[in-house]
């Protein structure tokens, strides 16, 4: 996605003059040409994502509106009060971008993972979470934050079940996507968690088993302008959420609360293996259990 | 010097009702930097709050009501809204508020918070849209404690915001002891210039040093860093340098003591 990222972002630097680009030391082999284009605007605030956020928000206060970008465990960890002080509490239009959301950095490691990042800056007040779900999709959120008046977070990754397929449509206001037409149960796919439900669409005949695929990709919720996927749920009772995520704090949880209770809801979700195990994103995935099988297995389990 | 030596006094007095009135503690940090803000909002910030004013930023939150005296002394801040301090449905809390007064940018209160803040405003004002606005950010010593006001630091030297200043109030006591014995960040004056800033020591409680120090020339690409070397407590003798003053509120006898001591201290300006 950091790749979709990049000429999305300059674009937003272009349309916003009063718009500047921090990074925390990160962006080699990516951000060079963004660096080039804006001079003074782009700012390498070094190894001090405290100090970074600060400045972001000082640089708010004076009237521009500051893209911060880091990896994602870089981005939300350390500097998570200054997220919360200096930013949220303070409504300045900050839009935090964290490479990397769950298990993408695969074999770097777990203090490269980011497993905890939405459900630590969901509680936070002011705060519009988006986590695109493919790469085709960065763009559009990318455009939403740009307008924002107040702060945002943007969560990028690369799926270990890397697919994409083109939306049977897509809400603009929530970036929720449905995918696939079926009756009987509801799949939401959190972010790019829902390329697994897609490579598991053409892996696992989830056609036949009448799965009314989704993904989502915002939040708060805007339950009413989805209200097609609330209906789904409605209609099959069943629900399954995908979410490359702790589950304590994860996305799927609040979708629990969110949705109209139903008598059938599972959610798959990412863990530290106590194995301490290592690999890629795709082994760490069938470690937690989050693979296109997994969905399969879920959902026979959830109709029986 | 006389008129800052008469300001301050006034502005201690007022602090000082409004802390027996809210039965408020803190009021200790709020005496060792009451004249750095007597002097600050008496003569060197410009048309503070307003658009292309000059901008203040508390890092040591814990003085608000310290800033909120002096802004109140100064006309920036209403006697009705002053009236209000420390009570349900107040706009002006023990720590100041995010977005509540133009006067006040930043809520404060978490030490290590105000020094990035300030950083990125000199980076705004000099580099991205330069203009004549400074910025002027107070820390406390135990504020130097955090990893961040260090970071923020590197920043400010690095880029060269000579319209920067940092003054550190460094009154030798935190919230629960001595700041040598705590955790020791002396000498702080090197660390400081080392860091990149001019760097000046001074008496933070003689006008004409904090003059000094804020209005001399010295280089026009560093940051600047006051180290004013304060009394916690300052002008109240039985709260000097006492950590329990950090904490306390006065009942009613001292608040009639220390009230009576700076009548007289007035007597003799």
């Amino acid at each position: 996605m950091r790749v979709d990222f990049t000429p999305a972002v300059h674009q937003a630097l272009a349309d916003d003059p009063a718009s500047v680009f921090i990074t925390g030391a990160l962006g080699y082999n990516a951000l060079e040409e963004v660096a080039a284009a804006y001079g003074p605007r782009f700012l390498n605030a070094g190894v001090a994502e405290q100090n970074m956020v600060g400045v972001a928000a000082g640089v708010a206060l004076a009237g521009f509106r500051p893209w911060v970008y880091s990896i994602a465990p870089f981005a939300v960890y350390r500097c998570f009060e200054q997220l919360r002080n200096d930013v949220c509490l303070h409504r300045l239009p900050v839009r935090l971008v964290g490479n990397g959301g769950g298990f993408t950095y695969g074999i770097m490691g777990s203090t490269h993972h980011a497993l905890e990042d939405l459900g630590a800056l969901k509680t936070l007040p002011n705060l519009e979470l988006f986590f695109p779900g493919t790469n085709d999709h960065v763009a559009a959120a990318v455009r939403l934050m740009r307008d924002l008046p107040g702060p945002a977070y943007l969560r990028l990754g690369i799926s270990g079940f890397a697919s994409a397929r083109a939306p049977l449509s897509e809400n603009p206001r929530t970036l929720t996507r449905h995918y696939a037409q079926g009756s009987r149960v509801t799949v939401i796919g959190v972010g790019h968690a829902v390329q697994i439900a897609l490579t598991a669409l053409e892996q696992q005949d989830l056609a036949a088993l009448g799965v009314d695929l989704y993904g989502i990709s915002r939040f708060p919720f805007d339950l009413e302008s989805d209200a097609a996927l609330v209906e789904s749920v409605r209609k099959t009772g069943t629900v399954l959420v995908l979410d490359e995520h702790y589950r304590a704090g994860s996305i799927a949880e609040s979708l629990r609360l969110a949705l109209p209770p139903v008598p059938y809801f599972e959610a798959l979700t990412a863990r530290y293996e106590p194995s301490q195990r290592y690999g890629s994103a795709q082994f760490l995935l069938r470690q937690s259990g989050l693979t296109p099988e997994a969905v399969r297995e879920a959902i026979l389990e959830l109709r029986s | 010097m006389r008129e800052f030596r008469k300001d301050a006094l006034a502005i201690r007095k007022r602090f000082l009702r409004m802390h027996f009135e809210a039965q408020a503690g803190h009021i200790g940090t709020g005496l060792s930097c009451l004249d750095l803000l007597t002097f600050l909002y008496k003569s060197r910030l410009r048309r503070p709050g307003q658009p292309g004013g000059d901008q203040f930023i508390l890092s040591k939150g814990h003085g608000a009501s310290a800033l909120y005296a002096t802004l109140n002394f100064y006309g920036l801040l209403t006697d009705e809204l002053l009236a209000t301090y420390y009570k349900d449905g107040t706009l002006l809390p023990a720590h100041p508020a995010p977005g509540a007064l133009p006067t006040i940018p930043a809520a404060t209160g978490s030490l290590g918070h105000g020094l990035p803040i300030a950083a990125g405003l000199a980076f705004a004002h000099q580099v991205l849209r330069p203009s004549d606005t400074r910025v002027v950010c107070l820390l406390s010593d135990g504020d130097c404690n955090e990893g961040s006001v260090w970071e923020a630091a590197m920043f400010a030297a690095h880029h060269r915001l000579a319209n920067l200043t940092v003054i550190v109030d460094a009154n030798g006591l935190q919230g629960f002891g001595r700041t040598r014995d705590v955790l020791d960040i002396e000498p702080l004056a090197r660390k400081w210039d080392t860091f990149g800033f001019d760097t000046i020591e001074l008496d933070g409680h003689d006008f004409e040093e904090i003059r000094d120090a804020l209005t001399q020339v010295i280089s026009k690409d560093r940051p600047r860093c006051l180290i004013a070397r304060t009394i916690k407590g300052k002008g109240v003798s039985f709260m000097e340098n006492r950590l329990e003053w950090h904490y306390l509120p006065m009942k009613p006898e001292q608040f009639a003591e220390a009230m009576r001591e700076l009548e007289k201290a007035g007597e003799s300006l």
